[in-house]
């Protein structure tokens, strides 16, 4: 699994920190997910997909 | 607070409990532990409270999950090979025994109880079907209540009495080796 989360995240300026916060987990969940080592739940990737305002296709390449 | 500091804080209170257990038993006050432990809890609670941070999300969950799955079947194993071997050796050392039966009851406990919170998160939580699962748990209850009762009740055991020990039942092994008093 690939993720477009860093680049958005860059186009947003926003921090792992800033971003963990606004989805509600932990720093080191979005740092795994940017690797593509963290399979998200559904909940999740809708919510990192509305903080990054895109969507869930435009954010996980499977 | 920052997870952190909380989690430093965490740590100095497991190593308090820890040294204040060891004293505790070797002074046998069984009463400081338990304080110890209730009041231990209490300040963890609060402290939780203060941190606003996230302690733990879905992925930390998942990986409970995993490790708690893995930590039953490592136990059960090792419980399990251990229980043969002491009751295989049993001839060799009285002791053998209670330790090998106390080894297969908690394995089965363990699993019981897993099984128990397995059904409960994978048909109740999503059917409302609590019914079922409220009979299961009382039946349970029951069981294991007769269980405790009759293991402590003292039947089957060997009892004190005048400087001897004297059979209370028909216990399956000798006479404790320490002296009566």
């Amino acid at each position: 699994m690939q993720t477009k989360i860093k680049e958005y995240r860059a186009k947003l300026n926003l921090t792992q920190d800033q971003l963990a916060n606004l989805v509600g987990v932990r720093r080191e969940t979005i740092v795994f997910l940017e690797q593509g080592k963290y399979n998200p739940s559904l909940k999740l990737a809708h919510d990192v997909a509305v903080a990054l305002k895109t969507s869930i296709d435009d954010l996980f390449i499977y | 607070m920052t997870l952190k500091k909380y989690q430093k804080i965490k740590l100095a209170i497991v190593v308090a409990i820890s040294i204040i257990f060891s004293q505790s038993i070797i002074f046998k006050n069984y009463l400081i532990p338990i304080a110890t432990l209730v009041i231990s809890s209490l300040i963890l609670m609060a402290l939780r409270r203060q941190i606003k941070e996230v302690i733990a999300d879905e992925r930390d969950y998942a990986l409970a999950g995993k490790s708690a799955t893995w930590a039953i079947q490592i136990y059960s194993w090792i419980s399990v090979v251990a229980m043969f071997v002491l009751y295989a050796l049993r001839d060799l050392n009285p002791s053998y025994e209670p330790i090998a039966m106390t080894l297969a009851f908690s394995t089965c406990l363990l699993i019981l109880i897993y099984s128990l919170f397995f059904n409960f998160q994978n048909k109740i939580k999503f059917t409302q079907n609590k019914n079922k699962f409220i009979v299961f748990a009382i039946i349970l209850a029951i069981f294991l209540s007769i269980f405790t009762i009759r293991l402590f009740s003292g039947e089957d055991n060997w009892v004190c009495q005048s400087g001897q020990w004297i059979e209370h039942g028909h216990p399956s092994f000798p006479a404790p080796s320490i002296p009566c008093k």
